[in-house]
Parts: C-alpha cells; structure tokens; sequence
C-alpha cells in the first residue's frame, strides 16, 4: 500500500461511521427539520451510541461475555471529550456517562499488576529500567493498540479538543487509551482483583517487549572489565568465533566475550568493533537474570522482604535523566547576555 | 567519539508488540453482514440459510456482530469486516445451503489479510544443486 492510501486508511478509521443497521430513521429528524446550516453531520455521527450488538459482540471476544453488561460497556467506550458536544447539542436530556473515572481507577490497575510483574520477573532490574518496562507494557501507546487490536476502535465515542492553558489537546490516541483501562476497572468492579489481575495478564503482560533496548551502557566493555574484576574473575577477552564475507559490502563476524574458559556473552555484527561491542553488551545484560515460568504460582505467596538499596553493581550510562528533554546548546541563554 | 550519556528513552513513547493466541485468543472477524434479494431467484438458497441456520450461526459464534440487509436486484453477497480494516466480498449465487454454509465458515476462519500467493517458478534441473538442500530440521546437510 503506497503512502497516500495509508493516509487515508489512517484517516477514514478515525473518522466517525455509523452502521445503518442500529438506526431507527435515516436521515435523523434534526437534519430534515432545520433547513439552515446548524446541524452538523460530524457532530451528529459522533454522539450516536455504538449499536447493542457490536458492544456484545466486543465483550465476547475479549472472552468476558458473562461478565460485562451493556450499558456499562457503552459508559466504558465513551470519553468525556464527547459531554460537551452533548450538552451543547441536547441541553435537556441527561449527558451519558464517561469513562473518565473508570480509565483512572483502570490506570492504576494495570500499572500495579505491571509493576509487580516486571520486578518479579526481573528481580536486579535497575528502578528507571522496570519504569520503562511498565511504561512499554501498559503505557498509553500500548493501551491505544490494545484497543485497536480488539476491535474497541469504531465503538468509541469520542471528540477531537485542541489543547487548551488548562487541559491538554485530546487526540484519538488518547480517547482509544482509555476503554482497556475502562475494562480492567469494570472487571475488578465486577468480580475481583486476582480475576482483573489474570486479565492483564492475558491481554497486557503477554505482549513482547525487549528490555535489551533498554538496557544501555555508555561503554559496555569497560562496564563488564569493572564488573568482572568485581567478582574476582579473570580479565574478558574476546574472540571471533565465526565470520563470513570479510572484505565483501556484507560481513558477519561472531565475537564471544570469555573470563578465562567460561564464555559471558556473544554478540554478532558488520564489523569486528560492532560485534565485539554487542558481544560485551550481550554480557552485561545477562546479569539481569529473568525467573522462568508463572511468577504468580512458582514460590506461592510469601512476605515481601524488600532489597537493600545499596550502590549499582553496574555503571549505566543513563544516569536518571532518560525523562527529560535536555535543550540544545543554541536554545540555552546564557546569563552574561542579559 | 562516545556520548557522555546515552540515547535518553521516552517512556511515553514505548509500546509492545501483539502476541495473539500466546495466552488469549481474540478472533478477527467483527462482523458479517449477508445481502440478500426478495424477488430474484439467485437469493433463494440464501433466503433458505437465513430462515433456517442463521440464528444457530449467530449464537453459536457470539464475537461475531450478525447484520442482515435486503437489497433487492441484486446477486446475493456475503461481507466480512475484520479488525485489520480489511472487508472480504463472497458472491453467493449458485451455492447450495451446505455451499454457503462452507463460506460463511471461510469468513469465520479468515484473518482478513491479504492472501500472498506462494506459487512461484519451481526450479528443475538434472544436476544435484552446489550447496545441498536447506533444511531447519537437520544437523547435517540433508542428503536424498
């Protein structure tokens, strides 16, 4: 598919379409009524409830039919951008209810069953590390695809709001983020948070994320020499173990780093450095040992003894900043120009 | 030549990949709709599933939204939305009851990707190839 159809796809699915099958009368009453320019058609798709059928329908295939209603699946596809429209086009009736409490409440759900999940599979993860796992597994990215994914896209109801001094812009981003969290919150209102916690699971915790790309080092080699000598091992060395196509415009060379005869780690690479520089990297990032199999069921419930914080095994390159925005040299003003 | 610090990472920006059927399963087809004439004869078997089997397809495939649609003067049609955006069209004309019945499970079944056909020039030759057959099972090359 060229560039323009994608736009267009992209465009059409965010646009509002209303299947004639759950309407009553087409074209609506207002529009035939008022012959001046005051209705709006946008306007009109965007406030029309999703059909019973597409709502049951969704509830079933994300297996949760005997434990979802209708009318709570409706609250938890509209978005609170749409009430205003509402109120501005019906100012008599009751405005329908938005999933804005329900998306908090699901919110904090699924960061605590993520949080536990990536700190229990990955017990010496460094904090800004198992923050950025959390963020990947249910951060709003993966929710809006979540949704996306489950079919919850032409279900919500929603209204497109520029961002203003108090709130920020509302983008279909940020409307699709919110019905997973909706579910997660109806399903622990519904029934409980171990059955909330295996939805997650399910649906969340299940999806792939690498933390290897998380895991970076401003010199991974001069990082493993420290922590080698840490452990009072012999000094690494590497050596290619493999190589084709030296000379050619595409070469693979293997490298495996060894502390004496045990091999720490491999790494593949387009050139010796390359390969050698993943080879420690790949190292490195087996100190973070992962614990196989369900962590929920493997040791049973036991009290929680917190670790001793202490000073890092490793020397990270990121050292805490990796939220914020550092400003380019040109942008900064210095003080002496005032 | 190295960073003083590395790439930063923009938790906001990072999501995970779908791994669909690993632990839960979510089935691609959101909804088939069935178009059906009352005054032609082509639509008389489909007027004939719709009477008799359709609601039993409808329960017993309760992820599916189920819409049917006269459309008069027209051959009788069977549409497959899907949650990739994709739409799958099947004519219905000149199926039996069991005929259509087998196509409305083809659309159950689908993906709604795009079909990429594997049919490709096999290669023929009388001469045993330079490097031997690839095989992902086998330990040695595999030999004939």
């Amino acid at each position: 598919m060229g560039h323009a159809q994608r736009r267009f796809v992209s465009t059409a699915t965010k646009l509002v379409s209303v299947p004639l099958s759950s309407l009553r009368s087409f074209p609506p009453k207002e529009a035939l009524a008022s012959r001046s320019s005051s209705f709006s058609p946008e306007a009109w798709a965007a406030l029309q409830p999703p059909p019973p059928s597409a709502l049951s329908a969704l509830s079933h295939r994300i297996g949760l039919g005997a434990v979802l209603q209708i009318p709570e699946l409706e609250q938890a596809c509209t978005h609170p951008s749409v009430l205003p429209l509402f109120t501005r086009r019906h100012p008599n009736q009751k405005p329908p209810p938005a999933n804005e409490n329900l998306s908090t409440l699901g919110n904090a759900l699924l960061g605590l069953f993520a949080s536990e999940f990536v700190a229990a599979s990955y017990p010496h993860l460094p904090t800004r590390v198992v923050k950025a796992a959390v963020s990947a597994y249910v951060g709003p990215n993966t929710c809006a695809n979540v949704a996306k994914e489950v079919g919850a896209a032409p279900l919500l109801r929603w209204h497109r709001t520029p961002s203003t001094p108090l709130k920020p812009a509302v983008l279909h981003h940020d409307a699709l983020s919110s019905i997973p969290r909706s579910l997660v919150a109806l399903i622990y209102q519904r029934r409980s948070l171990s059955f909330a916690r295996k939805f997650t699971h399910q649906f969340f915790l299940s999806r792939e994320v690498d933390l290897r790309k998380m895991l970076k080092f401003r010199d991974p080699k001069v990082a493993l020499a420290e922590t080698v000598a840490k452990f009072g091992r012999e000094k690494p060395i590497s050596r290619l173990l493999k190589e084709t196509g030296r000379f050619s415009n595409s070469p693979v060379f293997v490298v495996g780093v060894y502390s004496g005869t045990e091999e720490l780690g491999e790494g593949f690479g387009s050139s010796l450095k390359m390969a050698e520089y993943r080879a420690a990297e790949d190292a490195l990032h087996r100190t973070f040992p992962d614990v196989d199999g369900d962590i929920f069921t493997i040791g049973g419930e036991v009290e929680y003894t917190p670790g001793e914080i202490g000073t890092t095994e490793i020397r990270l390159g990121s050292a805490g900043r990796s939220s914020i925005i550092s400003p380019s040299p040109l942008s900064i003003v210095s003080p002496e120009s005032h | 030549m190295l960073a003083s610090v590395t790439k930063p990472i923009f938790r906001a920006q990072l999501s995970s990949k779908q791994s669909n059927g690993h632990f839960a399963f979510v089935p691609q087809i959101r909804k088939l709709v069935f178009e059906y004439s009352q005054n032609w004869p082509s639509s008389t078997n489909t007027r004939t599933y719709l009477r008799n089997n359709l609601q039993n397809l409808a329960r017993a495939n309760p992820h599916v939204e189920v819409v049917v649609r006269q459309r008069n003067n027209r051959q009788p049609i069977i549409r497959g939305f899907y949650l990739n955006n994709n739409e799958k069209v099947i004519p219905l004309n000149g199926f039996e009851v069991t005929g259509i019945e087998k196509k409305v499970q083809l659309l159950l079944d689908s993906s709604g990707a795009k079909i990429k056909s594997l049919k490709r020039r096999t290669v023929e030759s009388a001469t045993e190839s330079a490097r031997g057959i690839w095989s992902g099972l086998h330990d040695i090359p595999f030999q004939i």
